[in-house]
């Protein structure tokens, strides 16, 4: 007897549609372009050949260029790792005071976009900044010994704000540790100065090699801390490089430098990706809740919280509020005091149709950009992960591309791609809309992939047996658990895209601005007050939207 | 005896992963009012079978009917998906949701089954009586202890009255105590509703103890099917021998065949006679524990090298020349680690070395 409700299987399945539909658009906006900008850099008007390559190394100007990226990244990777795992260590294993105060205020900055510190950073230390003044009036000089528009100052800066993706990892690793280990060490003898050096550090090892890794990619891709510290002093990176050159404006060169970009920025991720998935075979780092011990820091204990508190202000909250400050005082370098505040530049903002627009592109575009790649990250998770459909993981891998991608190569592959019939987009406000899709694509794909695994299998097989089809299992059992972690992962996307300057600063045209945009641009044409009255409201939005999340996800994602 | 209906039947499964096959020609029938268990260590292909049958996996070969209609047929390439097997199952991780009340999550195959209000209600009552859930109703899962949770998977599992059931280990999570209680419940409730329960376990205890027949796998194959008793008492290989229950093995000679059945010889040189219809050759002998007299009159010497005390019972290892045997006793044999002994074997099985 046939059952009288048979299907047979293999039959016409819509998620198959789907899949192709999403490889054409990956296809479309992210390989074709991104090849383009290959092609382009090996391009000679005598065909294909590595001469564009050969005229990079050989300008000195482009070399040195290359060479200031190499040792200013180098340099502020090893500055904000041996604070990063310092402080870590203090926070996590000694008995310092307000533990969770320190950790909070120590990783402020990462809710700060660097381009915004990068101006609080020149409003504190530049030629009439605060702490400038201050030095001067305590000491009568006529000026501050330093200058703010110096490589140094970019070392620096650049530091603070890869600092707490660092100080997370190693935070993260150290109270993962299983204290059995360490215990075991104490049971043989050794002091915990000893255990800390024989057997902590070895284990979150791997934790700092990694974090050291992502922190050099972080500041070699940067693009908006050289931009305004360093075009002043005549400083280039790459990145601001490729921005000159863009400028003039010369592709060949630009995509060359793009790709040496790439590449170089390129093999430490892959090693950091390679060390995470070695170090994942020892399980030194179990997932059990563990009580660390925590060292005694004896009489130390004052001094080194004076120290970390200090360190922690001028990380994040001191730039905040000299952002603040400023956007209230009446003329740049007025003393601070209540006759010298007010609102003129939050109303002189209102009234400018630029400001006007820019809020309206960025929000638009930040909206579209998390909405769409969140859909297709969803889509692209589950095909994968859950349909375990052939060639989702194809769609996978090409959605995460990006991830190897720096930004300023985005904004170039989107030139490229789309400045020529029939799809004309390169300037409007369209493009920057695709280079954020590209951009954030890999973004929602993982935050997606990490929502689902959470997700157990039987959850949804139990809705199948219980008497639900595909579509009401998606309705009643997997959106509603993914729910939060989708709304998470949109404001993940929406915030960043809300403040992005890299790509946008490449890419925006009249009437397509956005916020970095404009901000940049005050800044950089000396309206210092209008371009931190923007920057306060931006700031506000993220760290409210920061709220946000952590809420959603227990604190467990931060922006 | 009436010829009981068949619930579900599985003939000739197949399910290949790549080219590793998980399943391997398995064939089983379960009938109406039965406890059916599938026994067999980790990865023999239990939840694969399970899943098959449940329509969740679809097979590479053969062919599976529930209460008489063909719901997955290979050859035929009909796949009726698992919603519309009407089958209740629960999962070995309970997979309650987790974003809905032990109300919602027992009511739910309920509500997509249409029924009206009252009717929801009333099953509702039912069975959170049954399960001793009252008062529970409200909570969230993350709010219940581990039995709880897998009484609500159960009740979710019932709520359709299905008159089948797949069980996937249910009780492998829970401390002894609770599965043992479980265990009564389970199959409580099975001769209270009638339902015929195809359950999977790694635990041999817990097979025996509940299944009125069970089907021991290995690497993919049905190796021996039976009633409990009938696979304890003749386990048709070394296998299934050593997997059910605890057992020794001894090398062993038939040296003669006699009218009661065959004299065997041991390595320490002791003879017995056994019922067997084995030739004559050499033999792997399997005794149970509680098939040894120990502290005999006669029998053959022995040594007692460990004793363990297991309330009513007391297990000695015992040394037997070069070979050692785990034997049972009541508790009034009182015998020290070192005491020379004499023992007897009642009952062993032969099986080709
Ligand atoms: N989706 C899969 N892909 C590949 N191999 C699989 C898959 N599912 C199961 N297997 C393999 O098939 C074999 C049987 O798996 P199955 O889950 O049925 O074992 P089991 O008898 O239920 O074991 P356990 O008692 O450990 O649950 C195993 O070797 C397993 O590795
Ligand atoms: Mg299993």
């Amino acid at each position: 007897m046939p059952a009288k409700s048979a299907v047979k299987k293999r039959s016409f399945d819509i998620r198959n549609v789907l899949m192709v539909f999403i490889l054409l658009f990956f296809l479309a906006i992210i390989v074709y372009p991104l090849f383009l900008v290959v092609v382009k850099s090996v391009s000679t008007k005598t065909g294909l050949s590595l001469e564009n390559y050969r005229k990079i190394l050989l300008s000195s100007a482009n070399m040195k260029a290359f060479w200031n990226s190499l040792w200013v990244s180098s340099v502020a990777t090893l500055l904000c790792v041996t604070a990063g795992a310092g402080l870590a260590m203090f926070v996590v294993r000694t008995d310092i005071p307000g533990k969770s105060w320190l950790k909070m205020l120590l990783l402020l900055p990462y809710g700060i976009p660097p381009f915004i510190g990068a101006m609080a950073w020149a409003q504190l230390f530049g030629p009439v900044g605060y702490v400038s003044r201050l030095y001067t009036n305590l000491t009568g000089a006529f000026s501050a010994p330093w200058n703010i528009y110096s490589a140094a100052v970019v070392v620096i800066v650049l530091a603070v704000y890869q600092f707490p993706v660092v100080f997370i990892t190693i935070s993260g690793a150290l109270g993962k540790i299983d204290t059995s280990l360490e215990e075991a060490s104490r049971m043989s003898g050794a002091g915990p100065l000893r255990t800390l050096i024989d057997v902590t550090l070895p284990l979150i090892t791997p934790a700092i090699l990694a974090s050291s890794l992502l922190a050099f990619v972080g500041c070699i891709s940067n693009f908006g801390i050289p931009a305004l510290l360093g075009f002043r002093a005549r400083f280039f990176v790459l990145t601001t490089r490729i921005y000159s050159a863009l400028a003039i404006p010369d592709m060949t060169l630009a995509t060359a430098m793009a790709v040496l970009l790439a590449v170089t920025a390129g093999i430490p991720l892959l090693l950091a990706k390679r060390l995470e998935r070695r170090s994942g075979k020892f399980t030194v780092i179990s997932g059990k809740s563990v009580r660390p011990q925590t060292i005694k820091l004896g009489i130390w204990r004052i001094p080194i919280f004076a120290v970390v508190l200090t360190i922690a202000l001028f990380a994040g909250v001191v730039p905040l509020l000299s952002m603040i400050i400023t956007s209230f005082l009446t003329y740049w370098g007025a003393p601070l005091n209540s006759a010298n505040m007010t609102f003129d530049h939050y109303k002189y903002i209102l009234n400018l149709p630029m400001a006007v627009r820019a809020f309206r592109n960025s929000a638009f575009l930040a909206t579209l950009a998390a909405t769409i790649t969140m859909f297709i990250g969803a889509l692209v998770s589950y095909m994968s992960l859950r349909a375990k459909m052939k060639g989702a993981k194809v769609l996978d891998f090409m959605g995460t591309i990006p991830y190897a991608v720096p930004c300023v190569m985005v904004a170039i592959a989107m030139i490229l791609a789309w400045s020529k019939p029939p799809l004309v987009l390169y300037g409007t406000i369209w493009v920057i809309l695709a280079a954020y899709l590209v951009r954030y694509m890999p973004f929602s794909i993982r935050t997606t992939n990490a929502t689902l695994q959470q997700v157990h299998f039987s959850l949804e097989e139990a809705a199948r047996v219980s008497g639900a089809g595909w579509a009401q299992t998606m309705k009643d059992v997997v959106l509603p658990l993914i729910k939060p972690g989708l709304v998470a992962g949109w404001i993940l996307v929406f915030m960043p895209a809300l403040r992005e300057l890299t790509i946008s600063v490449l890419l925006w045209s009249q009437g397509a601005e956005t916020l970095g945009v404009v901000i940049y641009n005050m800044q950089d044409a000396g309206y210092t007050q209008i371009a931190a009255a923007l920057s306060t409201v931006v700031l506000f939005v993220i760290l409210s939207g920061n709220a946000i999340v952590r809420k959603l996800s227990k604190g467990e994602i931060t922006i | 005896m009436a010829k009981r209906e068949k619930r579900i039947e599985v003939l000739n499964l197949v399910k290949q992963f790549g080219d590793y096959t998980a399943v391997n020609n398995v064939s089983f029938k379960v009938y109406e009012n039965e406890f059916f268990s599938l026994l067999g260590p980790s990865g023999c292909g239990k939840t694969t079978t399970l899943r098959c049958i449940s329509g969740l996996e679809e097979p590479t070969a053969g062919e599976i009917s529930i209460s008489g209609q063909v719901m997955t047929s290979a050859e035929e390439n009909l796949m009726v998906p698992p919603e519309r097997r009407e089958i209740g199952m629960v999962f070995q991780n309970y997979a309650v949701w987790p974003h809905m009340t032990v109300e919602r999550n027992i009511s739910y195959p309920l509500r997509l089954a249409k029924k009206s209000k009252r009717e929801i209600a009333a099953k509702l009552d039912y069975l959170l009586d049954l399960l001793e859930l009252q008062g529970l109703e409200k909570r969230f899962p993350s709010e219940l202890s581990g039995g709880q949770q897998q009484r609500v998977a159960l009740g979710r599992a019932l709520s359709t009255d299905p008159k089948v059931m797949l069980l996937d280990e249910p009780l492998s999570n829970l401390d002894a105590k609770l599965r043992e209680q479980m265990r009564f419940e389970l199959k409580d409730l099975q001769q209270k509703t009638g339902i015929s329960i195809l359950y999977v376990t790694h635990d041999q205890v817990e097979a025996m103890a509940m299944s009125d027949r069970v089907a021991v796998m290995k690497k993919g194959d049905i190796v021996q099917e039976g009633s409990p008793h009938e696979i304890y008492e003749n386990p048709k290989d070394q296998f299934v021998a050593d997997f059910i229950g605890t057992m020794n093995f001894l090398p062993c000679t038939v040296t003669a065949k006699t009218d009661q059945g065959v004299n065997v010889r041991l390595g320490n040189g002791a003879e017995f006679g056994l019922d067997s219809g084995a030739e004559r050759g050499d033999y792997i002998l399997a005794v149970r524990p509680e098939d040894i007299v120990l502290g005999s009159e006669e029998g053959t010497d022995c040594e007692v090298d460990v004793r363990i005390f297991l309330g009513n019972l007391i297990e000695y290892r015992v040394r037997l020349g070069e070979d050692y045997l785990r034997v049972q006793t009541d508790a009034s044999l009182r015998l020290e680690p070192g005491d020379q002994s004499r023992l007897m074997i009642k009952h062993g099985l032969i099986f080709p070395k």
